[in-house]
C-alpha cells in the first residue's frame, strides 16, 4: 500500500432560500389554488417553471430550503437533448451550457480494446447538443434562480407535506412549516416527492420495486487531465479487477469515475478513501494529483407506478417511475414528464380542454416509463451477468465486436436517453413524437413554442390564401400557424411535402402530420389533440 | 468466397432489434446448470444453421469463430 495521503476538495456551499411565512397560517379557511407541487427537485421544479410562463401560478412544498439531496453529493449528470430543448424553451439553456460539459461521443472499451463508439450528434438536428453533463444541483439551482425572477411560482422552503385528501373536487393538503401547520385545496396536486415518496406510500399504491445485487461505487474526483470529453466505459476493465467502470466529466473539472465492484463486497470498506484512492490510481497513474469530491456506493434499483393519474392528483419524476442509471434515463424522463403535464394542466385550467386531456399524461408518460424500464433492465444484465453461461454470452460479443459491426451492437454499456416516442392514444392517433430544436427563417422550434400555450400549425409550402383559410382556425382552437418554405431543413426532419400541415403540441412532439391538409382536417386533428370527441365519446358511454 | 459477390458470411449489423434477442437468450438460461446450459447453446446453434442452409456461409462462420478465439479471450 502507498503511504499517500488523500486530499477532498472543499464541500460545495449551496445557496439557501429563506422561510416566508404563507398567508394560509392563520387564515380562517383554506385557500385555494390552481395547482400545488409537493417535492422541489428536477421534475417538480421544471413543470413549476414550465407552467409560471404559461401564467399559471403554481405552488411549491419543498421540505428542505436548497438545492441537491445530500447537498453537494452525486446524482444526476447527464442532461439528454430533449431536456436541454425544454431548458432552452425556460430560458436556462445557455447557464446550463455555459456551465456544463457538452459530449456527443460515447466509447466503450472490453479489456484494453476498444469494442463499440456512437456519436449522437450524427442523428442530431438540433440546436441543443445530444448531452451536456453537469451536476443536478447547479440544474436545480438554475431552475430556482430562474423561478425566482419569472416572479410566477409561490415557492415555499421549509414546508413539508404530511397528509394529502382525494376529494372529489379538490386535494386538501396538510403542510407542517416551522411556523406552524396549515391545510390548503388544490384544483390539482403533483407529487414530485421522488423514489420514497410518503404521499404515493400513504395513498397505498404498488410500485413493485426491485434491488440489484450489482454493486457500484462513486467516487467523483477533481483533477485536470488531458482526457477527451467523451463518455467511456469498460465493460471489463483490467484496473477493476474485470468489473465495469465509468468515466465522465462534470462541470468545474469534476470526474464522475464509477466503479463496479463485487456483488459480496463490504460497501463500507471499499468507499473508505485509502481504498477508492488505490482504484484511483490503478486508473489514473501515479502522475495525476486529484482530490475527492465524493464518495458513495450504491445498489440501484427500479420501481414502476402502475398508474400516474389518481383522481386530482399526479405522479410526476421518480415518485412515479425509477430506472438504474444506465443510460441517463432518469432525471431527464422527470423533465419530460413535467414538460408533458405543463400545457395540459395550463389548458384544462383555462377552459381550453376537459380534465380528461390529463388522462394522456398517463397514455403517454407510462409507455415511455415501460420503455425506459425495459432498456434499463437490458443494460443492466449485460453488465452484472449472473451465470457462467452468461458471462460465455457476453465474453463472445465483446470478442465479435472488436472486429465485427453486427457484435457492436449487442455490447450494451447503455442506451442513451431520447425523447420516447407515444403509442397511439385517441389524443394521439397516429403516436406522437419528439421534434428536435430545428432552427428555421431566422428562428427555431422552441422559440415558436415559448410564449403561452399554442400549438404550433406548420404549413409547408403553403399559398397566402391557404394560410387565411388556417389562421382562421386560431380563434376556435390554441394554434398559431406559420408558412415554412418546403424546402427548409424543418421540412426535411418532419417529413413536410408542400401542402402538408404538421401539428406541433406546446412539448414539441407531433400531433398529426396531414397531407394535403384542408382546415377540417386540421380542424379534426385539434380536436383529438385536444381530447374534445374523446370527452364526447365518454359522455356518450356515460 | 463467392464469385464476385463480396463475403459469403454477413457482419454488418443485420438483426432487428440486438437488445432483445441478447435478452432473450440470456433468459433461456436462467435455471440451467453449466453443462445444461452449454447443451442449449449447441442446439440453438444447429437450429439457427438450419435458418442459414448455405454451406458455405456456415463453414465460413465455423472458421471465424474459431479464428476470433485464437485470440486472447
Amino acid at each position: 500500500m502507498s503511504a499517500e495521503t488523500w486530499k477532498f476538495a472543499p464541500a460545495y456551499e449551496l445557496p439557501h432560500w429563506p422561510f416566508v411565512a404563507p398567508p394560509d397560517l392563520g387564515a380562517g379557511e383554506r385557500i385555494r389554488y390552481p395547482v400545488v407541487i409537493a417535492g422541489g427537485g428536477l421534475a417538480g421544479l421544471t413543470l413549476a417553471c414550465d407552467l409560471a410562463l404559461r401564467g399559471v401560478r403554481a405552488v411549491v412544498l419543498d421540505e428542505d430550503d436548497t438545492v441537491g439531496v445530500k447537498g453537494a453529493s452525486s446524482r444526476g449528470i447527464c442532461y439528454a437533448q430533449k431536456s436541454l430543448e425544454i431548458f432552452d424553451r425556460l430560458g436556462i439553456y445557455e447557464r446550463i451550457r455555459a456551465k456544463g460539459i457538452t459530449w456527443s461521443v460515447g466509447r466503450t472499451f472490453s479489456g484494453n480494446d476498444e469494442v463499440y463508439t456512437f456519436n449522437l450528434q450524427d442523428e442530431s438536428a438540433s440546436q441543443q447538443p445530444p448531452f451536456i453533463n453537469l451536476q443536478q444541483f447547479y440544474l436545480e439551482w438554475f431552475l430556482v434562480d430562474r423561478i425566482n425572477e419569472l416572479d410566477a411560482t409561490d415557492l415555499r422552503w421549509k414546508s413539508r407535506v404530511t397528509k394529502v385528501e382525494n376529494e372529489a373536487d379538490a386535494v386538501v393538503v396538510e403542510v407542517e412549516t416551522p411556523a406552524g401547520r396549515y391545510a390548503l385545496e388544490a384544483d390539482w396536486f403533483i407529487d414530485a416527492t421522488g423514489a420514497n415518496s410518503r404521499i404515493r406510500e400513504a395513498m397505498g399504491l404498488e410500485v413493485n420495486p426491485s434491488r440489484s445485487t450489482d454493486r457500484w461505487c462513486i467516487t467523483d474526483v477533481r483533477f485536470k487531465t488531458p482526457f477527451p470529453t467523451q463518455r467511456w466505459t469498460w465493460v471489463d476493465a483490467p484496473f477493476n479487477e474485470g468489473r465495469a467502470v465509468w468515466q465522465h466529466l462534470m462541470a468545474d473539472d469534476v470526474w464522475r469515475l464509477d466503479y463496479q465492484m463485487a456483488e459480496d463486497c463490504d460497501p463500507e470498506a471499499i468507499s473508505r478513501p485509502e481504498v477508492a484512492g488505490e482504484r484511483l490510481r490503478a486508473q489514473l497513474g501515479a502522475d495525476v494529483e486529484f482530490e475527492f469530491v465524493w464518495i458513495g456506493p450504491y445498489q440501484y434499483r427500479d420501481h414502476l407506478l402502475e398508474t400516474f393519474r389518481v383522481g386530482r392528483t399526479l405522479f410526476i419524476g421518480d415518485s412515479a417511475h425509477v430506472v438504474s442509471p444506465f443510460g441517463a434515463r432518469g432525471g431527464n424522463n422527470g423533465i419530460q414528464d413535467a414538460a408533458n403535464l405543463g400545457w395540459k394542466l395550463a389548458l384544462v385550467l383555462a377552459g381550453e380542454a376537459g380534465d380528461d386531456l390529463l388522462d394522456s399524461y398517463h397514455a403517454e408518460r407510462h409507455p415511455a416509463a415501460v420503455e425506459n424500464l425495459t432498456v434499463c433492465r437490458r443494460t443492466a444484465r449485460f453488465l452484472a451477468p449472473r451465470s457462467r453461461a452468461e458471462h460465455r454470452i457476453r465474453r463472445a460479443v465483446c470478442t465479435l465486436a472488436r472486429r465485427h459491426e453486427f457484435a457492436r451492437r449487442l455490447a450494451n454499456t447503455g442506451r442513451m436517453a431520447q425523447a420516447n416516442a407515444y403509442p397511439p392514444s385517441p389524443w394521439a392517433k397516429a403516436g406522437a413524437r419528439s421534434v428536435q430544436n430545428v432552427a428555421f427563417d431566422g428562428t427555431t422550434l422552441m422559440h415558436c413554442l415559448a410564449g403561452g400555450t399554442r400549438f404550433l400549425g406548420l404549413a409547408f409550402g403553403a399559398d397566402a390564401a391557404a394560410l387565411v383559410r388556417l389562421d382562421e382556425l386560431a380563434a376556435l382552437f390554441p394554434i398559431d400557424f406559420r408558412r415554412v418554405d418546403a424546402a427548409d431543413a424543418l421540412a426535411a426532419h418532419l417529413g413536410g411535402a408542400a401542402g402538408t400541415v404538421v401539428i406541433v403540441r406546446p412539448d414539441a412532439y407531433v400531433a398529426a402530420t396531414l397531407p394535403e391538409a384542408t382546415p377540417d382536417a386540421v380542424a379534426a386533428a385539434m380536436r383529438d389533440a385536444l381530447g374534445m370527441d374523446e370527452r364526447a365519446r365518454l359522455a356518450a358511454v356515460a | 468466397m463467392s464469385a464476385g459477390n463480396g463475403p459469403v458470411m454477413r457482419t454488418d449489423a443485420n438483426m432487428a432489434d440486438p437488445d432483445g434477442f441478447y435478452e432473450a437468450w440470456v433468459a433461456a438460461h436462467e435455471g440451467l446448470s453449466d453443462e445444461e446450459s452449454n447443451d442449449l447453446d449447441a442446439r440453438l446453434v444447429l437450429l439457427l444453421a438450419n435458418q442459414v442452409g448455405d454451406p458455405r456461409v456456415l463453414l465460413a462462420c465455423i472458421a471465424e469463430a474459431r479464428e476470433q478465439g485464437r485470440r486472447r479471450p
